[in-house]
């Protein structure tokens, strides 16, 4: 580094390489990183191998009619994922529907409204929500929602009963000794519980990205004379989209995997069931919990294999919200 | 030549000492109770899983012995084909199951697994049908049902409860027009198997006509309930699952099938079945014991099944005080050492096992079950005699004060079981007491009714004429006690030879013999070869000339030719007998 450059003539003027010789300290910095880069990679390679090892025997019996049967009854032969897939969406699209108002309002509460003294404490708050056990969530919406829930479900019944998805077989509104027990153990009571589950990862990305919108911008847009809602509008809403999509992706991803509060709230269907106010839900990682204690060698291979197809799906959502993340202008500059 | 002899002797020696040990090992082994080949040493944890229907007890038993020994054991109560399925891949010490492998006119292979197994009872019970109906703002706690209307509501036949059906067996009650909502289990069960195998049994009609609705195949006994599509079945996880369902306040119209004590602990009635001499009766401790007596018992000790019932007869038993679902309950223990089962944690398994096939069985009636008859008992305390590392002491059957006990023999719950109420006869006007754990009359006010199911299992434990409240006046003067056919069984006791003690002794007599014979079949052939020798004087000199020559090594293969078989089985034979050594 001291010594002096050669002097070069006309015909050798090359660029110089610029080789730099790193540190024993950003050498072992780098490896270490690589190291764990690779080993993520590998780790992902590896389950998605493991299950597609176990579950190719029943992969293979069943062939394409895996994806489009509706039944599960391995031990017959028959079974396959299409009412367990259908299941699982509709669970998470409700706690998603149910999650986005619920988080962006919270994020942009904490970020923009709430006054600086009690900010960090609801950031902790927040953050202690996504801490509790999923386990005590589906306990608590099995015992304490789910009953005091039942007459919401029947008010929206009898009110927006004419929307297909929101309408209740069997369910008659002028009769008065209708049984409540056709709105328990629902894809709705489900969604609520994985919507509350879900909602601090979300809101806790939005409320980053939203601290991130430059003060540059908001100080011009109030200048203007814009309120705070129209600053926030025109200022942090553009901004953060990326983020907010990204979050909503990111809480779907988990939403999908939810297990043990959807398996303890539903009533395990086998059919494509999109009534979601409606008994009867099921989704792919419950369908695994409720059977895998007591599945036969083959069993194990079909859940195996349902679960290859929950890895897959959650792959490509999780994919999903990252590129929609790094694309968007807030994100750009966080490496989403 | 001191050489020779010393290395001889050392030899002989080694193999001697070698032989009397396997020789003690061997008989030793044989005549100490067989199969404590080694008692453990301590009580290691042990880990169980299955049936829901006998958790309640089970777990009771747990806390007893950890409060008052400190075993540790734990048990997951996720049904009783998690069980089995828990005990074949090896990953449980336990198991308890209400149905066995390879089950007769079931709908599915379930092959034994490769493991050592035994059934072993441990309870007897009843599967009650627990039920929330509400009418006029107070709860029925009196609701009765012939087997072929509940056949009916859980095959989706029967589906409002205001059904003729259901009013012909409930004179008294205002049934409601509101939808009845079965309850069932979407997890693998053994109460599942009980109750489908009854309707299997006495309704095959409806049965069939119900499988052929939700498209089964194969109509055999289940232990996955149907889906029944677009009716308004529910399923729910585990026994606590649909309990706890069908207790919620909101869920008015649910019923479901559940064993007894899930009913006493939730506080809520379950309906009267109809028995075969037309009277309704509850799963009370001494109604199942009577049942059960119908129970035929598999009594051939060679049987992979031995010890596993048929209840038929207990279905069709004529005794007007038989509640029809009576059934026994197994836990599924380890014969061998294998895999993570160790003497130790048989030590455990035993001693817990012997806990409440005796003492623990008292607390049954409480617990809303019933106990063991004698019979049932005394085969199970000799099962326990099965787990490798058990104590062999075993316990003394007459000092367990089991209820079901009689100097005579027979079963005393049974022969003091209170007869029925003539209001629980078909077609009379039916009784108005509250069953289960609502003890509260129908028409009792609704307070009264409340603090009358808080107290519901105080109650039942109170005493054995509590649980059926009425039963001195209503028992029929003319009624003679029942002869009961629960004689005790002999079985054979379970003291075989084993494996490793008859190789070890085969080994030792075969070391003993090498260590005999040679010298002495030497010493002939000496004696001969001096014999015909005897005029040859120049052999005389030519041997001590060859004798030194003979290095140590020539001698020790010489002597190893000699003994080779047996020493090298012996190496064999000491790596495999290790693990039985104390």
């Amino acid at each position: 580094m001291t010594a002096l450059p050669e002097v070069r003539t006309a015909d050798q003027d090359a660029p110089r390489s610029l080789a730099a010789r790193p540190a024993g300290a950003d050498r072992t910095f780098r490896g270490i990183a690589r190291g764990g880069g690779t080993g993520v990679l590998l780790i992902m390679t590896l389950v998605g191998g493991f299950l597609l090892y176990q579950g190719y025997r029943a992969l293979e019996t069943r062939g394409f009619e895996f994806v489009t049967t509706e039944a599960w009854d391995p031990n017959s032969g028959e079974f396959g994922i299409a009412a367990v897939m259908a299941g699982t969406f509709f669970i998470a699209l409700t706690a998603i529907t149910i999650a986005i108002p619920l988080s962006i309002g919270t994020a942009l509460y904490i970020s923009e409204y709430a006054p600086p003294g009690i900010q960090r404490s609801l950031i902790a708050l927040v953050d202690l929500m996504a801490a509790i056990p999923s386990v005590v969530y589906g306990l608590w919406g099995l015992f304490l929602l789910q009953p005091v829930i039942l007459p919401l479900s029947q008010w929206i019944a009898t009110y927006f009963g004419w929307i297909p998805i929101l309408s209740v077989s069997d369910f008659d509104p002028q009769d008065p000794l209708a049984s409540p027990t056709v709105f328990t153990s629902s894809t709705f009571i489900a969604g609520i519980v994985v919507a509350l589950m879900i909602s601090p990862i979300a809101s806790s990305i939005m409320r980053e990205v939203f601290s991130q919108a430059p003060l540059g911008e908001r100080e011009g847009a109030l200048a203007l004379g814009s309120t705070r809602w129209g600053m926030i509008r025109a200022v942090v809403f553009p901004f953060g989209m990326g983020g907010m999509i990204g979050g909503m992706m990111l809480g779907l991803g988990r939403a999908l995997g939810e297990t043990i509060a959807v398996y303890l709230i539903i009533s395990p269907v086998f059919v494509i069931q999109p009534r979601v106010l409606e008994k009867g839900a099921n989704s792919i990682s419950a369908l695994i919990a409720l059977r895998y204690s007591e599945a036969s060698a083959f069993e194990m291979s079909a859940l195996m294999a349902a679960g290859l197809a929950l890895f897959l799906v959650t792959l490509v959502v999780n994919f999903g919200a990252s590129m929609v993340i790094a694309r968007s202008r807030s994100g750009a500059g966080a490496e989403g | 030549m001191t050489h020779r002899t010393k290395l001889r002797r050392g030899i002989r020696s080694l193999v001697g000492v070698a032989a009397a040990a396997l020789l003690v090992f061997g008989t030793l082994n044989t005549g100490a109770a067989a199969p404590a080949a080694a008692i453990g040493a301590t009580h290691q944890p042990i880990s169980g899983i299955g049936s829901s229907w006998s958790a309640n007890a089970l777990q009771q038993w747990i806390r007893n012995v950890g409060n008052n020994y400190g075993w540790t054991i734990t048990y997951d109560d996720r049904g009783s084909t998690a069980g089995r399925q828990g005990f074949a891949d090896g990953s449980y010490d336990f198991a308890v199951s209400e149905i066995p492998w390879e089950l007769k006119d079931s709908d599915i292979v379930d092959p034994r697994p490769a493991r050592g197994f035994a059934y072993m009872p441990i309870v007897a019970g009843g599967t009650a049908i627990m039920y929330n109906l509400v009418v006029g703002g107070s709860r029925v706690t009196n609701l009765r049902l012939s087997g072929e209307t509940l056949t009916k509501i859980f095959t989706g036949v029967v589906t409002t409860w205001n059904d003729p059906a259901i009013a012909a067996d409930n004179p008294s009650i205002a049934l409601p027009a509101i939808p009845i909502i079965p309850v069932v289990r979407s997890d693998g069960s053994g109460t599942t198997a009980q109750f489908t195998s009854w309707m299997r049994k006495q309704y095959p009609a409806l049965y069939t006509e119900f499988c052929a609705r939700v498209g089964k195949a194969n109509c055999g006994i289940t232990s996955n309930f149907p889906f029944v599509q677009g009716s308004a079945f529910i399923a729910q996880n585990g026994s606590n699952g649909v309990a706890g369902y069908v207790a919620q306040e909101q869920y008015v119209g649910a019923i479901t099938y559940v064993e007894y004590s899930y009913a006493l602990n939730s506080g809520m009635p379950v309906a009267k079945l109809l028995n075969a001499a037309d009277y309704y009766t509850e799963p009370t401790a001494q109604n199942v014991a009577v049942s059960l007596l119908g129970a035929q018992i598999n009594q051939d000790a060679a049987s992979p099944d031995y010890l596993t019932q048929d209840l038929t007869n207990v279905y069709n038993n004529a005794d007007p005080r038989t509640y029809p679902m009576s059934s026994y309950s197994y836990m599924i223990i380890p014969t061998r050492v294998e895999g993570r089962f160790t003497e130790d944690k048989g030590l455990t398994l035993g001693d817990f096992s012997q806990y409440f096939l005796c003492e623990g069985q008292q607390q049954a009636e409480v617990l809303g079950y019933s106990p063991l008859p004698i019979n049932l008992a005394a085969a199970g305390l000799d099962q326990v005699q099965r787990i490798p590392g058990a104590d062999p002491t075993g316990k003394d059957i007459t000092a367990c004060n089991n209820p079901t006990f009689s100097p005579d023999g027979t079963n005393r719950l049974a022969n003091e079981a209170p007869f029925p109420s003539e209001c629980d006869k078909r077609g009379a006007t039916q009784c108005a007491d509250g069953t289960g754990g609502a003890k509260g009359s129908t028409n009792a006010s609704t307070a009264g009714d409340a603090t009358a199911a808080a107290a519901g299992q105080a109650d039942a434990a109170a005493s054995p004429s509590a649980a059926a409240p009425g039963a001195e006046t209503a028992l029929d003067p003319n009624a003679k006690p029942i002869v009961v056919n629960a004689v005790p069984t002999a079985i054979d006791p379970i003291r075989r030879l084993t494996a490793p003690s008859v190789v070890a002794t085969v080994l030792a007599l075969l070391l003993l013999a090498g260590l005999v014979v040679p010298p002495w079949w030497a010493k002939r052939r000496r004696a001969q070869a001096a014999g015909a020798d005897a005029g040859a004087a120049t052999g005389a000199a030519a041997e001590p000339v060859e004798r030194p020559s003979r290095t140590p090594a020539e001698a020790l293969r010489n002597v190893t030719a000699r003994v080779r078989s047996p020493f090298t089985r012996r190496e064999s034979k000491s790596d495999a007998s290790g693990d039985h050594t104390p």
